[in-house]
């Protein structure tokens, strides 16, 4: 860092140095100086243009019939493990520790076949030099930033043993202090921006904040169903807003990821929205009717899934510019019954003129068939 | 279907997982939730004693009525309930919730009175908890023999207790391993929307009560709307939905007709529901793809501009000029400035307006231009 050095103008610019490759596997550069993690799911990731943001808040809506957000944790949390980033989990029951029973195990390699020939054999095949960048990038199905996870084998337990995970329960506590000492004590060893200050001749002192470059680790922080009933806050809605609150700004100076799933109907119109706005990355989860003749025409592959996944908001730091995303809605399922899958829906057109409010997808309610596609 | 969701109780949970619980949902306008929950405990008593369910015993607990009520209910159905019987249990916390009488009073002898216990302060859900849980290990021991739990209305258990404690005992009384299945009743319009999300939220099947006509809103302005609710008082349709274990759901409807003997359950008869199926096959789009019966008979009637039709003669077609044939003058001069084009109008009789390409055409010039070149 800029040291305080005797010079002519005190005043001097520093460049911070955003290193191509960063030092630590499981990281990939993003634009405008942001750096992001995997998702554990990788089509999320390239849905969301590289995974989460380091320092970002994500929150995905339950759909209180269906059990998929806990999925999205479970892909979460194993990717970190993998990657062997330190893990925070809370969550309404009674023993948390459970829960990591059953986290999926990557998918293993010997599996995927080979989509693209060998680059060895590329040399003899004499591929124009513009294409061979696509064939390195089809042969990376096996890297150090993503996996594809195998949900059902339960992750081994060399990626559990001597890692950092700490489990909170969320039950007991009657307010949520219990689990703010934990964010706080865990996100503190995930400083992000250092504070410098020097002095100007002499008389005013100048701070100035700078990012480290060195990403010494990354944490992650898993936080399920944070509104459930069973919670003894869940009637404080003020306080529940307020610990998101903290949260949002302590990661904003740490290097690391909260997700935080949340069942909007158990909160006031008001809170729920707030709490979306205060989401980088809102997602939510709504549950498919089974035996639905009409959506079975409308849909292709309506057998296969499990549940619809809809991107509200996808997170951007450091500029003004938005993501318009093509598809918001996605339809979950499982490749060959064991890798997760997100898919743009195939369907008829529908009524252009449906807006999308972040809170419409999060009813439970019974309501009519065409609530369902409501995108 | 009702019997569905009997089947889903009498079979109960598998173990290691949470017993299934069913939220039976009523509101002013139908306020049938007691038939209903009077329907499954008959259906359920029958099972249990025709050995046929897979729970042993049944506890039910009962807040809105008193438990002689129940007895006398079940007699009717022919089932006999006396003081030697093994299979039902019921905690009384209808007779003195709050503990404010001190003796009981000498008068009361009811039937099968040995079953009965009577259970004072209702606030303290742990106890409630302890108290159906020891009812039930009367029953059927200690072992693995399972017991289904029905509790009558927890309106009264929210009136004395927060919503956390309850959702914490439903959900302990869920994950008991001797209990199979659990069943509970509650009047929506008394709560606000949160308690029954919340409710919602922790049964895995919702049964709702909808009255034929909606109700009127507050707004009593007109007595054929009174008369018209009073004559479909008993009956409405029952809506049902199974959270299935994939993450999907399914909705059955049926309707219901409340008479002395009981409630009543028939398949959906009216013919509305199957257009409103196919209308929503149709995708909402911004041009009107379906034709309204006046404007296909509109259709029928306009004069295409062929030559020949097909009904054998030949038909005039104004075309803009005088014809050597046709001496009337009936159509309005046309200025010469007028452009070549086909003009469809949108009058009455669906005229079509047609103008030649050139004059030089001979009326029936069928013959291919190219044939007068000589090559």
């Amino acid at each position: 860092m800029a040291a305080p050095n005797v010079r002519t103008s005190s005043f001097s610019r520093n460049i911070s140095v955003v290193s191509s490759s960063p030092q630590i596997p499981g990281l990939k550069c993003g634009p405008n100086g942001t750096t992001f993690i995997s998702t554990g799911i990788r089509d999320l990731d390239r849905i969301l243009g590289g995974g989460y943001p380091l320092g970002s808040l994500v929150m995905v809506m339950e759909d209180p019939e269906a059990p998929h957000h806990m999925d999205l944790l479970r892909t979460f949390m194993s990717q970190g493990l993998v990657n062997n980033q330190p893990l925070l989990y809370a969550s309404p029951s009674k023993d948390p520790r459970g829960f990591l029973g059953t986290l999926p195990n990557p998918g293993s390699s010997k599996e995927d076949k080979p989509t693209a020939p060998d680059l060895d054999q590329g040399e003899s095949l004499r591929i124009a030099w513009q294409y061979r960048k696509y064939m390195e990038n089809q042969k990376s199905s096996i890297d150090d930033y993503s996996n594809d996870f195998d949900m059902r084998k339960p992750l081994e337990r060399q990626f559990l043993a001597g890692r950092p995970i700490d489990c909170v329960s969320l039950l007991d506590s009657s307010d949520l202090s219990v689990a703010e000492d934990h964010c706080a004590t865990f996100l503190s060893k995930f400083p992000r921006l250092c504070i410098i200050s020097f002095l100007f001749d002499g008389h005013l002192l100048l701070f100035k904040l700078v990012n480290s470059s060195n990403i010494a680790s990354i944490g992650r922080i898993a936080i399920q169903s944070f509104c459930s009933p069973l919670c003894e806050y869940s009637d404080k809605e003020s306080e529940m807003l307020s610990f998101i609150r903290l949260l949002k700004s302590m990661l904003m100076v740490s290097n690391a990821v909260a997700i935080v799933t949340f069942p909007p109907s158990m909160l006031s119109p008001s809170s729920s929205t707030r709490l979306q706005h205060m989401a980088d990355t809102l997602l939510s989860i709504k549950a498919i009717p089974d035996g639905d003749k009409e959506l079975e025409k409308l849909l292709t592959g309506y057998k296969d899934i499990n549940g619809f996944l809809n991107v509200h908001k996808v997170a951007r730091i450091n500029t003004q510019v938005p993501v318009i995303l093509e598809a918001k809605t996605f339809s979950m399922s499982l490749k060959k019954r064991r890798f997760l899958a997100l898919e743009c829906l195939n369907q008829a057109p529908v009524d252009g003129s449906s807006g999308t409010s972040y809170g419409t997808s999060g009813s439970c309610s019974g309501s009519s068939k065409s609530g369902a596609l409501d995108f | 279907m009702a019997d569905s969701i009997f089947r889903k109780l009498r079979d109960g949970g598998e173990e290691g997982e949470l017993a299934p619980a069913l939220t039976i949902e009523e509101t002013v306008a139908s306020p049938f939730a007691l038939d209903v929950s009077c329907y499954l405990l008959a259906n359920l008593s029958s099972s249990i004693l025709a050995g046929k369910s897979k729970s042993e015993g049944l506890v039910l607990v009962t807040f809105s009525r008193s438990p002689s009520f129940y007895l006398q209910f079940l007699k009717q159905k022919g089932i006999f309930v006396s003081s030697s019987s093994k299979w039902i249990r019921v905690l009384d916390c209808y007779t003195d919730p709050l503990g404010w009488i001190d003796q009981p009073s000498p008068g009361v002898i009811t039937e099968g009175s040995s079953l009965i216990k009577l259970h004072k302060c209702v606030s303290d859900l742990k106890r409630l908890f302890s108290s159906i849980i020891e009812a039930g290990r009367e029953m059927v021991g200690d072992g693995k023999t399972r017991f289904s739990v029905a509790i009558d209305s927890v309106n009264e258990l929210l009136r004395h207790s927060s919503m956390p404690l309850v959702s914490g005992l439903l959900t302990d009384l869920r994950s008991h391993a001797q209990v199979s299945s659990l069943f509970w009743s509650l009047n929506t319009d008394l709560h606000q929307e949160k308690v029954t999300n919340a409710l919602e939220y922790i049964s895995t099947m919702k049964a709702n009560l909808e009255p034929f006509c909606p109700s009127s809103d507050g707004k009593r302005n007109a007595l054929e709307n009174l008369f018209l609710v009073h004559q479909d008082f008993g009956k409405g349709r029952f809506h049902i939905r199974f959270k299935l274990r994939k993450g999907r759901v399914r909705v059955m409807s049926e309707e219901y007709h409340v008479d002395q003997t009981g409630i009543n359950f028939s398949p959906i008869s009216s013919v509305e529901t199957i257009i409103a199926a196919t209308k929503s096959l149709i995708p909402k789009v911004h041009f009107n793809l379906q034709l309204s019966e006046k404007e296909r008979v509109e259709k029928e009637k306009v004069v295409l501009p062929f030559e020949h039709q097909d009904h054998g003669k030949s038909t005039e077609i104004y075309d803009g000029r005088r014809t050597l044939a046709d001496g009337k003058t009936e159509a309005t001069p046309l200025s010469s400035g007028e452009l070549q084009a086909d003009v469809v109008s949108s009058g009455k009789g669906g005229e079509i307006i047609y103008f030649r390409d050139s004059d030089d055409e001979h009326p029936d010039s069928d013959e291919d231009p190219d044939d007068d070149l000589d090559i």
